[in-house]
């Protein structure tokens, strides 16, 4: 079977349909047109072998049935090339090459070839997104490398390796009709007064077939004439891809027909025989030495670089959703690139998160985690336990910090969240309770975390509904919308993400003591337990800290409020001081990701006692505002979702101030309106990706805060195949036209072409 | 290979593989993304992973040529009827060759030292390039994307 590795040309089995598709049923009228094809070509040529010839090659010459001996090899060798070469299937994908895509990848991603974009979809059933100008044949159900057309004639896919055969299969058929029904011309001619012999019935026979077979045969052939010279496969050309455009994938007309006939044999990736790896991996491993700005990066961005990365596919996603006219595919194939897979050459923007500041707004850079889901899910799920696990003495903070002991946060409901800052240090994990913590080792500022913000995602989604109630918490339909975008496809994220969401509500809006407080009880013997990681530390900016310590009396007064006191500037200072220590290791400190320095503090305030405050700072932030619109609540929210991932303190806080800035412009309604911004983002992702529950529960929940809440210009996105209720928007977006605006990692704004 | 429960705990486990995609922004000639992924940051040197991609591209840009070697094998199999493509290697088998002894000397060299694997692209349809994490005992949990499995290498 598989022809020698050696033998470049000669491949093996027609159209793998053994190697690639294992279980294929016999289809036996599969056969028929390369049977009568075989048929027709072999029976009409050896009949004029026998009856044409012989007199040809004594009257004429014995050049002529040499002639057409010849040009009958080569027709035989091209039809049976292109009839068991492989086309040049893809070999299916492994499972841990998509291990993390499976049902939160974008249907579509898109790569920018020359200028053009250009779009790959992901195929479900080789598991990869397809190469440009690969498709995936039904008929042998393979994923085929320049996928011309799947001939019926020959039984097999037109690909990548065989499609010079199958041109020359068709050039050499169409001289040899030619000179079949020539010379049984010829034959005839000669002997009009013997028709009657069977050697002219037979001669005309041929003729009549050839003839026949002549007007499709080279019609077809000037066709793909036409096509090597402009360098298109049937493919593009049938589906009109190229129509009126460019096309990307020509070199103009000699180099496209050289390549196709001059270049060398494309290889085989089916049966090839695998090299075991001889090579040894043993520990201990060298380790690179860190650079100075490496460390410093890796100090600022202490798991920012794996949220950068996530951040990165998920930009990818983004823009590939963005991309996609058509309606969001269902559930089971929406892929996610895998993170590792998320790099483009054309998202290069993402790596300089790294080392400098965005060039955009650090508004843009919220941008739901797409990391794996079931890591995240389950850390999620567990932040929320963790949360809900929280001793109810925190009333007014959701108990995200799962690591903290409890006997820290229940010091005392208020009076101990004020001295906690700097006991409770949560060494960096986690800040307490403040959703959006990281857990766990990851000690990534406030949104970093993806299994915080995963979690916090989750709750932001239930504390928007009830936080509803009161204010629009822009923050908490950030969180909202983070949450449920990024968890499409994780059903089970409910129950606990509500109860972490309302001590998360809680804290959002301190200023809604009364909303709170009734929220708090259900809140206190549930949620205490679960540790959520406060990512909203990490947003923690001074501006918010400053509006926050002007609630800071109101809230003191409340016993939900209490954490409130926390971020009064007393203590936050003396939190920060504590809390510093534990930052630079737990956190990094979001001027990694933003150049800001006022918001270094920020991070420090996601210590234990932080997260507490948190939530009441974005309250206190809108309590002002309040009068005029509905001031965003803070970058709070974003952190919790996984979305939030890579959003360091500084992109929160930016992201809050220009929130603000929007909604106060706005004027009015903007309950959240500048926060929609991420969560206009995660919307937008979230429904480009799903169409199934998660986009539901991001309607109900979002639904309510987002639509009051659009003050802002938020341009709807362009893809309408995306029925948001909550608009989903992009503050970069620029309506209609035929470039997509998609806000990517680092508040990167791209511009895809639709 | 490994006879007993103590010597299977002492190989190193794998930790998470990491995929370089393919740069299509020169149509669909064979290249690789250059980017260093952040995964390897604290795997590899940026420059040693980025001269073996750089090198692979050369590789493979040599390989998909069109010149006067590949037409001259063209023109050959033609009027052999493509018999002599049984015994004759193509120009781009050649460089695959070469390409894999290549892969394998990086990994002897420089990657496996590191508890990095490179797989060979070709395995993969040539669409990834496929790097093995090995879990290396002193730095679990510090990869953010490394599903850090239990087993532990013990020495």
């Amino acid at each position: 079977m598989p022809g020698s590795s050696k033998s470049g040309g000669v491949g093996g089995l027609p159209s793998s349909p053994h190697t690639a598709s294992p279980s294929r049923p016999l289809r036996p009228s599969r056969y028929v047109p390369v049977s009568a094809a075989t048929a027709f070509l072999v029976g009409s040529t050896t009949l004029f072998f026998c009856f044409t010839c012989p007199w040809l090659s004594e009257q004429f010459s014995v050049a002529v049935p040499i002639y057409n001996g010849v040009i009958f090899l080569f027709v035989l060798a091209n039809f049976c090339m292109a009839t068991f070469m492989d086309p040049g299937i893809f070999p299916r994908a492994d499972e841990d090459e998509d291990k993390e895509d499976d049902f939160r990848a974008p249907l579509y991603k898109t790569v920018e070839i020359r200028g053009i974009q250009v779009r790959m979809k992901w195929c479900s059933t080789c598991r990869f997104y397809r190469p440009p100008r690969c498709s995936h044949c039904s008929v042998c159900d393979n994923c085929v490398e320049d996928f011309d057309h799947h001939c019926p004639w020959v039984n097999n896919c037109i690909g990548r390796r065989n499609y010079r055969y199958f041109f020359l299969f068709l050039l050499s058929l169409t001289v040899h009709i030619m000179g079949v029904f020539g010379f049984g011309l010829l034959y005839v001619l000669y002997h009009t007064q013997q028709l009657d012999r069977v050697h002219s019935a037979v001669t005309m026979a041929v003729m009549c077939v050839a003839g026949l077979f002549f007007i499709p045969v080279a019609g077809l052939t000037g066709f793909h004439m036409v096509l090597v010279a402009r360098g298109r496969t049937t493919n593009e050309q049938v589906t009109g891809k190229f129509r009126g455009g460019v096309n990307p994938f020509t070199n103009g007309c000699w180099k496209n027909v050289s390549h196709v006939l001059c270049s060398s044999q494309a290889p085989r990736y089916l049966g090839r025989k695998r090299k075991p790896h001889s090579v040894v991996v043993q520990p201990p491993f060298l380790r690179p030495q860190l650079t100075d700005t490496q460390l410093a990066a890796k100090v600022l961005d202490n798991g920012i670089h794996g949220d950068l990365h996530r951040s990165k596919s998920s930009l990818e996603m983004m823009e590939s959703q963005s991309c996609d006219a058509e309606p969001p595919p269902p559930k089971p194939e929406l892929r996610y690139p895998a993170l590792s897979r998320g790099h483009q050459g054309q998202h290069t923007e993402e790596s300089s998160l790294l080392n400098k500041a965005p060039p955009t707004p650090t508004m843009y850079k919220y941008r739901p985690t797409y990391s794996s889901p079931g890591k995240n899910h389950t850390a999620l799920t567990h932040a929320y336990a963790n949360q809900s696990s929280q001793q109810p003495g925190f009333r007014s903070e959701p108990s995200l910090d799962g690591r903290e002991a409890p006997g820290e946060r229940g010091g005392g409901g208020l009076g101990g969240g004020g001295d906690r800052p700097g006991g409770g240090g949560a060494p960096g994990s986690g800040g307490g309770g403040i959703p959006g913590y990281s857990l766990g080792g990851r000690s990534y500022p406030s949104f970093s975390d993806p299994t915080v913000l995963s979690s916090g995602g989750g709750g932001g989604a239930s504390h928007s509904s009830s936080v509803r109630s009161g204010s629009a918490h822009n923050a908490t339909h950030v969180s909202e919308a983070t949450t449920s975008t990024s968890y499409k496809s994780l059903a089970n994220q409910t129950p606990p993400p509500r109860n972490g969401s309302l001590s998360y509500d809680s804290l959002l809006t301190p200023s809604e003591s009364p909303d709170f407080e009734s929220a708090a009880p259900d809140m206190s013997p549930g949620h205490h337990r679960t540790p959520a990681p406060p990512p909203i530390l990490g947003y923690s900016s001074p501006y918010l800290s400053a509006q926050l310590s002007q609630q800071r009396d109101a809230e003191l007064h409340q016993p939900s409020a209490s954490s409130v006191a926390l971020l009064s500037s007393p203590h936050r200072a003396h939190y920060l001081q504590e809390s510093h220590p534990h930052s630079h290791h737990s956190q990094p400190p979001p001027s990694s990701a933003a150049p800001n320095p006022p918001l270094l503090p920020a991070p420090l305030l996601s210590d234990s006692a932080a997260p507490h405050h948190y939530p009441y700072r974005t309250r206190s932030t809108d309590t002002p505002l309040a009068p005029s619109t509905h001031p965003p609540r803070s970058p709070h929210p974003p952190p919790l979702g996984k979305s939030l991932s890579y959003s360091s303190a500084a992109a929160a806080e930016m992201q809050y101030r220009m929130v603000r800035k929007a909604s106060a412009s706005a004027g009015g309604g903007g309950a959240g309106g500048g926060i929609h911004a991420p969560k206009d983002e995660i919307q937008m992702k979230l429904f480009s990706r799903t169409n199934g529950q998660p986009r539901s529960s991001i309607s109900s929940s979002g639904s309510t805060p987002s639509s009051p809440s659009h003050p802002i210009s938020m341009s709807t996105r362009p893809g309408q195949a995306y029925p948001s209720p909550g608009n989903t928007q992009s503050p970069a977006h620029k309506p209609g036209g035929g470039v997509k605006k998609v806000t990517g990692v680092g508040g990167t704004t791209y511009e895809i072409s639709v | 290979m490994f006879h007993n429960l103590q010597e299977l705990r002492q190989s190193p486990s794998l930790a998470t593989k990491v995929f370089i995609q393919r740069d299509y922004s020169e149509g669909t000639v064979c290249r690789f993304q250059i980017k260093f992924p952040s995964e390897l940051g604290s795997r590899i040197e940026r420059t040693l992973f980025e001269d073996t991609v750089k090198t692979l591209n050369t590789y493979y840009a040599e390989a998909e040529k069109v010149g006067g070697q590949s037409y001259m094998e063209g023109c050959l199999a033609c009027a052999t009827a493509y018999f002599i493509f049984l015994c004759m290697e193509t120009r781009y088998e050649k460089v695959l060759k070469k390409i894999s002894g290549y892969i394998q000397e990086q990994n002897e060299k420089i990657y496996a030292p590191r508890g990095l694997l490179l797989t060979d692209p070709v395995e993969r349809g040539m669409r990834v390039i496929e790097v093995s994490v090995f879990e290396d005992r002193g730095s679990s949990g510090s990869s953010p994307s490394s599903n850090v499995s239990s087993g532990i290498s013990q020495r």
